[in-house]
Protein backbone atom coordinates (compact mmCIF):
# COMPACT_ATOMS: atom_id res chain seq x y z
CA UNK A 1 0.00 0.00 0.00
CA UNK A 2 2.26 2.74 -1.25
CA UNK A 3 0.85 6.22 -1.22
CA UNK A 4 2.35 9.67 -1.77
CA UNK A 5 5.10 10.52 0.71
CA UNK A 6 6.14 6.86 1.02
CA UNK A 7 9.86 6.24 0.86
CA UNK A 8 10.97 3.28 -1.19
CA UNK A 9 14.25 1.53 -1.70
CA UNK A 10 15.57 1.18 -5.20
CA UNK A 11 16.59 -2.26 -6.31
CA UNK A 12 18.51 -1.65 -9.49
CA UNK A 13 21.72 0.03 -10.30
CA UNK A 14 20.20 2.99 -12.06
CA UNK A 15 21.83 5.44 -9.67
CA UNK A 16 19.04 6.27 -7.30
CA UNK A 17 19.02 4.90 -3.78
CA UNK A 18 15.82 6.11 -2.24
CA UNK A 19 12.62 7.37 -3.78
CA UNK A 20 9.61 9.16 -2.43
CA UNK A 21 6.31 8.44 -4.07
CA UNK A 22 4.46 11.44 -5.42
CA UNK A 23 1.57 9.97 -7.31
CA UNK A 24 0.01 6.61 -8.10
CA UNK A 25 -0.57 6.11 -11.80
CA UNK A 26 -3.97 4.75 -12.68
CA UNK A 27 -7.33 6.26 -11.84
CA UNK A 28 -7.68 9.88 -10.89
CA UNK A 29 -8.15 9.45 -7.16
CA UNK A 30 -6.27 6.21 -6.74
CA UNK A 31 -5.14 5.89 -3.17
CA UNK A 32 -2.70 3.03 -2.90
CA UNK A 33 -0.23 1.27 -5.11
CA UNK A 34 0.58 -2.41 -4.78
CA UNK A 35 3.12 -4.71 -6.37
CA UNK A 36 3.13 -4.17 -10.10
CA UNK A 37 1.78 -0.62 -10.10
CA UNK A 38 3.65 2.28 -11.62
CA UNK A 39 4.24 5.35 -9.50
CA UNK A 40 5.73 8.77 -10.07
CA UNK A 41 8.51 9.37 -7.60
CA UNK A 42 11.18 11.90 -6.76
CA UNK A 43 14.73 10.81 -6.01
CA UNK A 44 15.61 11.56 -2.42
CA UNK A 45 19.04 10.00 -2.35
CA UNK A 46 21.30 9.11 -5.24
CA UNK A 47 24.62 7.44 -5.81
CA UNK A 48 27.18 10.05 -6.90
CA UNK A 49 28.49 10.20 -10.47
CA UNK A 50 25.50 8.56 -12.10
CA UNK A 51 23.06 9.89 -14.69
CA UNK A 52 20.24 10.17 -12.13
CA UNK A 53 20.47 12.95 -9.57
CA UNK A 54 18.70 13.97 -6.43
CA UNK A 55 15.26 15.68 -6.73
CA UNK A 56 14.63 14.35 -10.17
CA UNK A 57 11.11 13.16 -11.01
CA UNK A 58 11.02 9.68 -12.50
CA UNK A 59 8.72 6.73 -12.83
CA UNK A 60 9.11 3.47 -10.99
CA UNK A 61 7.34 0.14 -10.67
CA UNK A 62 6.79 -1.36 -7.24
CA UNK A 63 8.33 -4.77 -6.72
CA UNK A 64 8.21 -5.33 -2.97
CA UNK A 65 5.74 -4.17 -0.36
CA UNK A 66 5.32 -4.72 3.33
CA UNK A 67 1.64 -5.19 2.63
CA UNK A 68 0.78 -8.80 1.78
CA UNK A 69 0.31 -9.92 -1.77
CA UNK A 70 -2.43 -12.52 -2.05
CA UNK A 71 -2.48 -15.24 -4.62
CA UNK A 72 -5.36 -17.33 -5.85
CA UNK A 73 -3.99 -20.58 -4.46
CA UNK A 74 -4.15 -19.26 -0.90
CA UNK A 75 -0.51 -18.24 -0.70
CA UNK A 76 0.37 -14.87 0.76
CA UNK A 77 3.73 -13.17 0.38
CA UNK A 78 4.95 -10.36 2.52
CA UNK A 79 8.29 -8.62 2.22
CA UNK A 80 10.19 -6.74 4.85
CA UNK A 81 10.53 -3.48 2.99
CA UNK A 82 9.03 -1.41 0.20
CA UNK A 83 11.06 -1.31 -2.98
CA UNK A 84 10.75 -0.17 -6.56
CA UNK A 85 12.61 -0.38 -9.83
CA UNK A 86 13.25 2.79 -11.77
CA UNK A 87 11.78 2.54 -15.26
CA UNK A 88 11.39 4.78 -18.25
CA UNK A 89 8.23 5.67 -20.13
CA UNK A 90 7.98 2.34 -21.96
CA UNK A 91 8.47 0.18 -18.90
CA UNK A 92 12.08 -0.89 -19.35
CA UNK A 93 14.30 -0.70 -16.31
CA UNK A 94 16.94 1.98 -16.39
CA UNK A 95 19.84 0.05 -14.93
CA UNK A 96 21.40 -3.23 -15.89
CA UNK A 97 21.05 -5.26 -12.73
CA UNK A 98 18.31 -5.94 -10.25
CA UNK A 99 18.88 -6.89 -6.62
CA UNK A 100 16.56 -8.81 -4.41
CA UNK A 101 13.59 -11.06 -5.12
CA UNK A 102 10.81 -10.19 -7.51
CA UNK A 103 7.23 -11.37 -7.31
CA UNK A 104 5.91 -13.53 -10.10
CA UNK A 105 3.01 -11.20 -10.80
CA UNK A 106 5.27 -8.79 -12.67
CA UNK A 107 5.55 -11.22 -15.52
CA UNK A 108 1.86 -11.00 -16.29
CA UNK A 109 2.04 -7.22 -16.18
CA UNK A 110 4.54 -7.15 -19.07
CA UNK A 111 7.62 -6.30 -17.05
CA UNK A 112 9.43 -9.25 -18.55
CA UNK A 113 12.83 -7.56 -18.66
CA UNK A 114 12.72 -6.99 -14.91
CA UNK A 115 11.70 -10.58 -14.26
CA UNK A 116 14.45 -11.94 -16.47
CA UNK A 117 17.13 -9.89 -14.72
CA UNK A 118 15.98 -10.83 -11.24
CA UNK A 119 18.16 -13.18 -9.20
CA UNK A 120 15.17 -14.85 -7.69
CA UNK A 121 11.53 -14.87 -8.70
CA UNK A 122 9.16 -15.69 -5.91
CA UNK B 1 -55.58 -23.52 32.48
CA UNK B 2 -52.20 -24.46 33.81
CA UNK B 3 -52.15 -27.70 31.89
CA UNK B 4 -53.25 -25.99 28.72
CA UNK B 5 -50.54 -23.40 28.72
CA UNK B 6 -47.80 -25.72 29.88
CA UNK B 7 -48.86 -28.23 27.25
CA UNK B 8 -48.69 -25.60 24.53
CA UNK B 9 -45.26 -24.47 25.73
CA UNK B 10 -43.92 -28.00 25.59
CA UNK B 11 -45.50 -28.46 22.18
CA UNK B 12 -43.71 -25.38 20.93
CA UNK B 13 -40.44 -26.75 22.35
CA UNK B 14 -40.73 -30.09 20.64
CA UNK B 15 -41.74 -28.75 17.29
CA UNK B 16 -38.73 -26.49 17.00
CA UNK B 17 -38.05 -22.83 16.87
CA UNK B 18 -40.13 -21.86 13.86
CA UNK B 19 -43.23 -23.16 15.52
CA UNK B 20 -42.26 -21.51 18.73
CA UNK B 21 -42.13 -18.22 17.00
CA UNK B 22 -45.37 -18.56 15.10
CA UNK B 23 -48.61 -16.98 16.05
CA UNK B 24 -50.03 -20.43 16.73
CA UNK B 25 -48.74 -20.43 20.27
CA UNK B 26 -49.80 -16.89 20.90
CA UNK B 27 -53.29 -17.43 19.57
CA UNK B 28 -53.68 -20.52 21.75
CA UNK B 29 -52.81 -18.64 24.93
CA UNK B 30 -54.84 -15.70 23.77
CA UNK B 31 -57.83 -17.92 23.26
CA UNK B 32 -57.51 -19.34 26.74
CA UNK B 33 -56.99 -16.16 28.69
CA UNK B 34 -60.08 -14.17 27.78
CA UNK B 35 -62.25 -17.24 28.32
CA UNK B 36 -60.87 -17.43 31.83
CA UNK B 37 -61.54 -13.77 32.34
CA UNK B 38 -65.04 -14.06 30.90
CA UNK B 39 -65.89 -16.89 33.25
CA UNK B 40 -64.71 -14.70 36.11
CA UNK B 41 -66.87 -11.89 34.82
CA UNK B 42 -69.81 -14.26 34.67
CA UNK B 43 -69.25 -14.75 38.39
CA UNK B 44 -69.63 -11.00 38.63
CA UNK B 45 -66.81 -9.76 40.86
CA UNK B 46 -64.29 -7.06 39.92
CA UNK B 47 -61.85 -8.17 42.55
CA UNK B 48 -61.78 -11.63 41.12
CA UNK B 49 -60.88 -10.26 37.68
CA UNK B 50 -57.92 -8.36 38.99
CA UNK B 51 -56.76 -11.16 41.16
CA UNK B 52 -57.10 -13.61 38.30
CA UNK B 53 -55.19 -11.20 36.11
CA UNK B 54 -52.35 -11.00 38.58
CA UNK B 55 -52.49 -14.72 39.10
CA UNK B 56 -52.23 -15.30 35.36
CA UNK B 57 -49.38 -12.84 35.03
CA UNK B 58 -47.52 -14.40 37.92
CA UNK B 59 -48.16 -17.84 36.54
CA UNK B 60 -46.93 -16.85 33.11
CA UNK B 61 -43.89 -15.21 34.59
CA UNK B 62 -42.87 -18.27 36.57
CA UNK B 63 -43.73 -20.56 33.70
CA UNK B 64 -41.55 -18.65 31.29
CA UNK B 65 -38.78 -18.36 33.81
CA UNK B 66 -38.61 -22.08 34.42
CA UNK B 67 -38.94 -22.93 30.75
CA UNK B 68 -36.08 -20.68 29.74
CA UNK B 69 -33.70 -22.63 31.92
CA UNK B 70 -34.71 -25.88 30.31
CA UNK B 71 -34.32 -24.71 26.75
CA UNK B 72 -31.11 -25.09 24.81
CA UNK B 73 -30.49 -21.44 24.03
CA UNK B 74 -31.28 -19.55 27.17
CA UNK B 75 -29.77 -16.30 25.95
CA UNK B 76 -32.18 -15.80 23.13
CA UNK B 77 -35.19 -16.95 25.08
CA UNK B 78 -34.45 -14.99 28.19
CA UNK B 79 -34.48 -11.92 26.07
CA UNK B 80 -37.65 -12.91 24.32
CA UNK B 81 -39.66 -13.73 27.38
CA UNK B 82 -39.65 -10.21 28.72
CA UNK B 83 -41.09 -8.44 25.71
CA UNK B 84 -43.56 -11.25 25.32
CA UNK B 85 -45.06 -10.64 28.74
CA UNK B 86 -45.71 -6.94 28.35
CA UNK B 87 -47.79 -7.15 25.18
CA UNK B 88 -49.68 -10.02 26.74
CA UNK B 89 -50.23 -7.90 29.81
CA UNK B 90 -51.44 -4.96 27.78
CA UNK B 91 -53.64 -7.25 25.76
CA UNK B 92 -54.98 -8.79 28.91
CA UNK B 93 -55.71 -5.45 30.56
CA UNK B 94 -57.47 -4.17 27.47
CA UNK B 95 -59.44 -7.37 27.05
CA UNK B 96 -60.33 -7.46 30.71
CA UNK B 97 -61.53 -3.88 30.53
CA UNK B 98 -63.58 -4.83 27.54
CA UNK B 99 -64.98 -7.84 29.39
CA UNK B 100 -65.89 -5.68 32.36
CA UNK B 101 -67.94 -3.24 30.29
CA UNK B 102 -69.83 -5.75 28.18
CA UNK B 103 -70.44 -8.69 30.42
CA UNK B 104 -73.26 -10.03 28.29
CA UNK B 105 -71.24 -10.98 25.21
CA UNK B 106 -67.96 -12.70 26.08
CA UNK B 107 -67.74 -14.67 22.82
CA UNK B 108 -67.26 -11.63 20.53
CA UNK B 109 -64.54 -10.27 22.82
CA UNK B 110 -62.62 -13.51 22.72
CA UNK B 111 -62.70 -13.54 18.92
CA UNK B 112 -61.47 -9.94 18.81
CA UNK B 113 -58.61 -10.64 21.14
CA UNK B 114 -57.64 -13.75 19.17
CA UNK B 115 -57.26 -11.69 15.99
CA UNK B 116 -55.45 -8.99 17.94
CA UNK B 117 -52.83 -11.31 19.39
CA UNK B 118 -50.77 -12.21 16.30
CA UNK B 119 -50.59 -8.56 15.25
CA UNK B 120 -49.21 -7.29 18.53
CA UNK B 121 -46.59 -9.81 19.51
CA UNK B 122 -43.60 -9.81 17.18
CA UNK B 123 -40.35 -11.69 17.50
CA UNK B 124 -37.28 -9.89 16.32
CA UNK B 125 -34.56 -12.42 16.88
CA UNK B 126 -35.22 -15.01 14.21
CA UNK B 127 -31.96 -14.81 12.32
CA UNK B 128 -29.81 -14.56 15.42
CA UNK B 129 -30.93 -17.89 16.74
CA UNK B 130 -30.63 -19.49 13.32
CA UNK B 131 -27.02 -18.42 13.23
CA UNK B 132 -26.53 -19.75 16.73
CA UNK B 133 -27.84 -23.12 15.69
CA UNK B 134 -25.36 -23.40 12.85
CA UNK B 135 -22.45 -22.29 14.99
CA UNK B 136 -23.16 -23.99 18.27
CA UNK B 137 -24.40 -27.29 16.95
CA UNK B 138 -21.15 -28.96 15.99
CA UNK B 139 -22.84 -31.20 13.51
CA UNK B 140 -22.70 -30.09 9.94
CA UNK B 141 -19.63 -27.98 9.12
CA UNK B 142 -17.10 -29.68 11.37
CA UNK B 143 -17.74 -33.18 10.23
CA UNK B 144 -17.19 -32.26 6.59
CA UNK B 145 -13.98 -30.50 7.56
CA UNK B 146 -12.63 -33.45 9.50
CA UNK B 147 -13.35 -35.81 6.65
CA UNK B 148 -11.62 -33.55 4.16
CA UNK B 149 -8.58 -33.24 6.42
CA UNK B 150 -8.32 -37.01 6.83
CA UNK B 151 -8.59 -37.48 3.10
CA UNK B 152 -5.67 -35.19 2.47
CA UNK B 153 -3.65 -36.79 5.24
CA UNK B 154 -4.05 -40.20 3.66
CA UNK B 155 -2.71 -38.97 0.35
CA UNK B 156 0.37 -37.12 1.55
CA UNK B 157 2.34 -37.38 4.69
CA UNK B 158 1.98 -34.04 6.49
CA UNK B 159 4.12 -33.78 9.61
CA UNK B 160 3.23 -31.77 12.62
CA UNK B 161 4.37 -28.18 12.20
CA UNK B 162 4.72 -25.93 15.18
CA UNK B 163 6.19 -22.46 15.51
CA UNK B 164 9.92 -22.63 15.94
CA UNK B 165 10.45 -25.50 13.52
CA UNK B 166 12.83 -25.03 10.64
CA UNK B 167 11.07 -26.51 7.68
CA UNK B 168 11.87 -27.20 4.05
CA UNK B 169 8.98 -27.22 1.60
CA UNK B 170 8.77 -28.34 -1.97
CA UNK B 171 6.14 -26.23 -3.65
CA UNK B 172 4.89 -26.72 -7.16
CA UNK B 173 4.27 -23.52 -9.05
CA UNK B 174 1.59 -24.03 -11.68
CA UNK B 175 2.48 -20.92 -13.66
CA UNK B 176 4.07 -22.36 -16.79
CA UNK B 177 6.98 -23.92 -14.87
CA UNK B 178 6.74 -27.47 -13.68
CA UNK B 179 9.79 -27.17 -11.46
CA UNK B 180 9.49 -27.70 -7.75
CA UNK B 181 10.82 -24.75 -5.81
CA UNK B 182 12.26 -25.48 -2.40
CA UNK B 183 11.45 -23.06 0.36
CA UNK B 184 13.38 -23.26 3.58
CA UNK B 185 12.60 -21.14 6.58
CA UNK B 186 11.40 -20.96 10.14
CA UNK B 187 7.76 -21.37 11.00
CA UNK B 188 6.65 -18.28 12.88
CA UNK B 189 2.92 -18.82 13.13
CA UNK B 190 0.31 -21.47 12.71
CA UNK B 191 -3.41 -20.85 12.47
CA UNK B 192 -5.74 -23.80 12.99
CA UNK B 193 -8.96 -23.70 11.01
CA UNK B 194 -9.71 -27.27 9.95
CA UNK B 195 -9.00 -27.62 6.29
CA UNK B 196 -7.83 -24.03 6.03
CA UNK B 197 -5.03 -24.41 8.53
CA UNK B 198 -2.26 -22.04 7.49
CA UNK B 199 1.28 -21.52 8.62
CA UNK B 200 3.79 -18.73 8.02
CA UNK B 201 7.38 -19.23 7.06
CA UNK B 202 9.99 -16.55 7.35
CA UNK B 203 13.16 -16.68 5.30
CA UNK B 204 15.83 -14.51 3.76
CA UNK B 205 15.74 -14.31 -0.01
CA UNK B 206 18.58 -12.47 -1.73
CA UNK B 207 19.11 -10.14 1.19
CA UNK B 208 15.43 -9.39 1.81
CA UNK B 209 13.28 -10.96 4.47
CA UNK B 210 10.22 -12.66 3.05
CA UNK B 211 7.27 -14.12 4.89
CA UNK B 212 5.07 -16.59 3.10
CA UNK B 213 1.80 -17.97 4.27
CA UNK B 214 0.77 -21.39 2.99
CA UNK B 215 -2.37 -23.43 3.51
CA UNK B 216 -1.18 -26.60 5.20
CA UNK B 217 -3.35 -28.91 3.11
CA UNK B 218 -2.75 -27.18 -0.18
CA UNK B 219 -2.25 -29.54 -3.11
CA UNK B 220 0.61 -27.36 -4.34
CA UNK B 221 2.81 -28.33 -1.43
CA UNK B 222 4.41 -31.54 -2.49
CA UNK B 223 6.64 -32.24 0.44
CA UNK B 224 7.26 -30.90 3.91
CA UNK B 225 10.39 -31.84 5.80
CA UNK B 226 11.19 -30.73 9.31
CA UNK B 227 14.90 -29.97 9.61
CA UNK B 228 15.29 -28.58 13.09
CA UNK B 229 13.26 -27.62 16.10
CA UNK B 230 14.05 -24.48 18.03
CA UNK B 231 12.85 -23.90 21.51
CA UNK B 232 10.43 -20.99 21.60
CA UNK B 233 8.13 -19.83 24.30
CA UNK B 234 5.51 -18.31 22.10
CA UNK B 235 2.91 -19.33 19.54
CA UNK B 236 3.49 -16.45 17.15
CA UNK B 237 7.07 -15.36 16.61
CA UNK B 238 6.45 -11.96 15.13
CA UNK B 239 9.30 -10.49 17.17
CA UNK B 240 11.67 -12.03 14.64
CA UNK B 241 10.70 -9.32 12.20
CA UNK B 242 12.66 -6.81 14.20
CA UNK B 243 15.57 -9.12 14.84
CA UNK B 244 16.54 -9.75 11.21
CA UNK B 245 19.00 -12.58 11.62
CA UNK B 246 21.84 -12.65 9.14
CA UNK B 247 21.34 -16.34 8.48
CA UNK B 248 18.08 -17.87 7.39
Amino acid sequence: MIQPQTHLNVTNNSGARELMCIRVIGASNRRYAHIGDVIVAVIKEAVPNTPLERSEVIRAVIVRTCKELKRDNGMIIRYDDNAAVVIDQEGNPKGTRIFGAIARELRQLNFTKIVSLAPEVL
Amino acid sequence: MQSFISGSIRLGQRQGFSRWRSAHFKSSTGAYLPSQISTNVAHGANNSIKSSQNHILQFLGTRFGSQTKELMFPGSYGGCSVPELSPLATMMSSSSSRCMTTAASPTTDSSESVTDVPARIKFKRLDKTARNIMKESPLFPFILDKEAVEEVKEQREIPDIKPGYIVQLKVEVPENKRRLSTIKGIVIARRNAGLNTTFRIRRMVAGVGVESLFPLYSPNIKEIKVLDKKKVRRAKLYYLRNKMNALR
